[in-house]
């Protein structure tokens, strides 16, 4: 009898609790938002940076089902994302690994990141000789946009193309032409390839120009490279907006989402090392968030914000 | 000094002693993950041993792949197996299997072969079959190789696990890992003083089971590692210093 009573209540209890964790489970699905279906694959640091997770729920009120900790930018946060461990990824926005795997950039559209558009940097001195150089590259920036940006780093870094060859088709394509140049300037580039292709972008529509161009490639880190522009052993540098500001006020935080505010800022910098910064590029590199075409069609995801949006 | 200060504190946070981010969680993580990878690789790597020591079959063959074995880096095959098996576990641990493997398998066919053939003359001479010479005989004077294998695997193995951290898996590499991001060194030293006495640990553990089987009464003590005239084992067990 006493057995029979133990049997009973025990079995009561079981299905207590199996249909509390099934109606438990069942409300969270139904009244949970997109990203809470969702894992995030990121950095290990993500969850305490402003600019990954932290800003995610602060920003955009986002809570993941999930935060998996890979590596920044690398193949690790890229195969789960191929593999299905994660539906999100925190990838760089220049990243041809974006366009070669076909995932889909998240709009920022309600600016968490600093705006790291680029930028062209340039000795006021080489500008005053040649005035023809500030119409040539700002012509560059304003045909550089996200997509054509990851298709020069992906042509080079995925298809093993030389970065001459590269920037030649991409110049002729622009049907730039300009004139009036003279004399002779030193592009340089820090030793990231991305930089590299836009110095020698940057050196052949010059050339066509009628100026002579001297190239100095791969020179090492922004902390090398910048006292080079300041010093004058090179004349031109493409910048990243908020992280150079941020390099030359050494860390004042004045850097914002905003990149024509950003460029403002920066040029006060510059006016007094005799530099100034030109026209910046809608293309950037900086965190993105990026889903796959298979996530981002189910959930018909085009930006952040979409994610914070109820579940269907 | 600071450093140590701050390790200190780090231990004595409860915050760090609770959920599924908390040293007890952690270490079990840890434990389960290397526990599998050895009783895995014990799986694979003792029958084959057993059959080739046995044999004489295929020993160069083994030892070769085994020598490979340990030649390629584990960080390496873990990042390797990403793509193929995801993210966490399931990479880290094939990439375990595999480093734990070739201590075993060598120490278990070192053994074998170290039998001495007398003993081995004497059980046929009594009418063994060959299974039987191998369980009876064989098998017995190989344990403390075998163990020893054994040892020598599981601390790499418990040590190594550390790399499951980087895939986006548990134990205690997370600490390692998640503080060398944050640039929290008390975090980083509290991870590697775990994983340390974890490693130390299973070494003492082993050790001692190890001892057992040299020390049994009625097994045969011929061809032992360290006994007079014995080839010493391939695998040198290595003390704390080497994890």
């Amino acid at each position: 009898m006493r057995h029979i009573r133990t049997a009973a209540l025990g079995a009561a209890m079981l299905a207590l609790i199996v249909s509390a964790c099934s109606l438990g489970g069942g409300g969270q699905a139904s009244k949970g938002t997109i990203a809470s279906q969702l894992v995030l694959a990121g950095p290990p640091e993500c969850p305490e940076r402003p600019f990954c997770l932290k800003g995610l729920t602060g920003t955009y009120g986002i809570t993941f089902k999930e935060f998996k900790p890979t590596d920044p930018g690398g193949p690790i946060t890229i195969e789960a994302l191929k593999k299905g461990d994660a539906q999100v990824g925190l990838l760089f926005t220049s990243d041809p690994a974006i366009a070669v795997n076909g995932f889909v950039l998240l709009k920022d559209d309600k600016q968490l990141q600093l705006a790291d558009n680029l930028v062209p940097v340039v000795r006021q001195a080489a500008l005053d000789a040649n005035p023809v150089i500030e119409d040539a590259l700002n012509a560059v920036m304003a045909k550089l946009d996200q997509a054509a940006l990851t298709d020069l780093n992906k042509q080079v870094t995925v298809d093993g193309k030389a970065v001459p060859e590269v920037a030649k088709a991409w110049v002729e394509a622009g049907g730039f032409s300009f004139s009036g140049g003279s004399g002779s300037v030193t592009v340089g580039s820090t030793n990231f390839y991305e930089q590299e292709i836009l110095g020698e972008i940057f050196a052949q529509v010059l050339e066509q120009a009628g100026i002579t161009v001297e190239r100095k490639f791969q020179l090492g880190n922004r902390e090398i490279v910048f006292p080079a522009l300041e010093s004058g052993e090179i004349d031109i540098l493409a910048e990243y907006a908020a992280t150079a500001l941020e390099f030359v006020n050494a860390g004042a935080g004045e850097a914002s989402t905003d990149p024509a505010a950003t460029v403002v800022k920066f040029n006060e910098h510059l006016a007094s090392r005799g530099l100034v910064a030109l026209a910046f590029a809608a293309a950037t590199d900086q965190n993105g968030f990026v889903v796959t075409k298979a996530t981002a069609d189910k959930y018909g995801l085009v930006s952040i914000s979409d994610l914070a949006k109820p579940a269907p | 000094m600071d450093l140590l200060r701050g390790v200190a504190t780090w231990f004595s946070d409860p915050g760090n002693w609770s959920g599924s981010n908390g040293v007890p969680w952690r270490i079990g993580e840890h434990v389960v993950l290397s526990a599998l990878a050895v009783a895995l690789a014990v799986a694979i790597a003792l029958p084959a041993g057993l059959a080739i020591g046995h044999t004489g079959r295929g020993e160069r063959i083994a030892t070769a792949v085994a020598g490979l074995g340990r030649a390629v880096p584990s960080y390496a095959l873990l990042i390797l197996f990403v793509p193929l098996f995801g993210l966490g576990f399931s990479s880290a641990l094939p990439a375990l299997i595999l480093l734990a493997i070739p201590p075993i398998l060598v120490n278990t066919v070192a053994g074998i072969r170290a039998v001495e053939a007398d003993g081995v003359e004497a059980g046929r001479g009594m009418g063994m079959t060959g299974v039987q010479v191998l369980a009876r005989v064989e098998l017995p004077a190989a344990m403390p190789a075998i163990v020893a294998g054994l040892r020598t695997s599981a601390v790499q193995v418990v040590a190594t696990a550390t790399l499951a951290a980087l895939v986006a898996g548990g134990g205690l590499g997370r600490y390692i890992v998640d503080g060398f991001a944050l640039q929290q060194d008390d975090r980083i030293l509290a991870g590697a003083v775990l994983v340390a006495f974890l490693a130390i640990g299973t070494d003492r553990a082993l050790t001692a089971a190890q001892r057992r089987f040299e020390r049994r009464p009625g097994s045969i003590p011929i061809g032992a590692p360290g006994a007079p005239g014995a080839p010493s084992s391939p695998f040198a067990p290595p003390g704390p210093s080497a994890v």
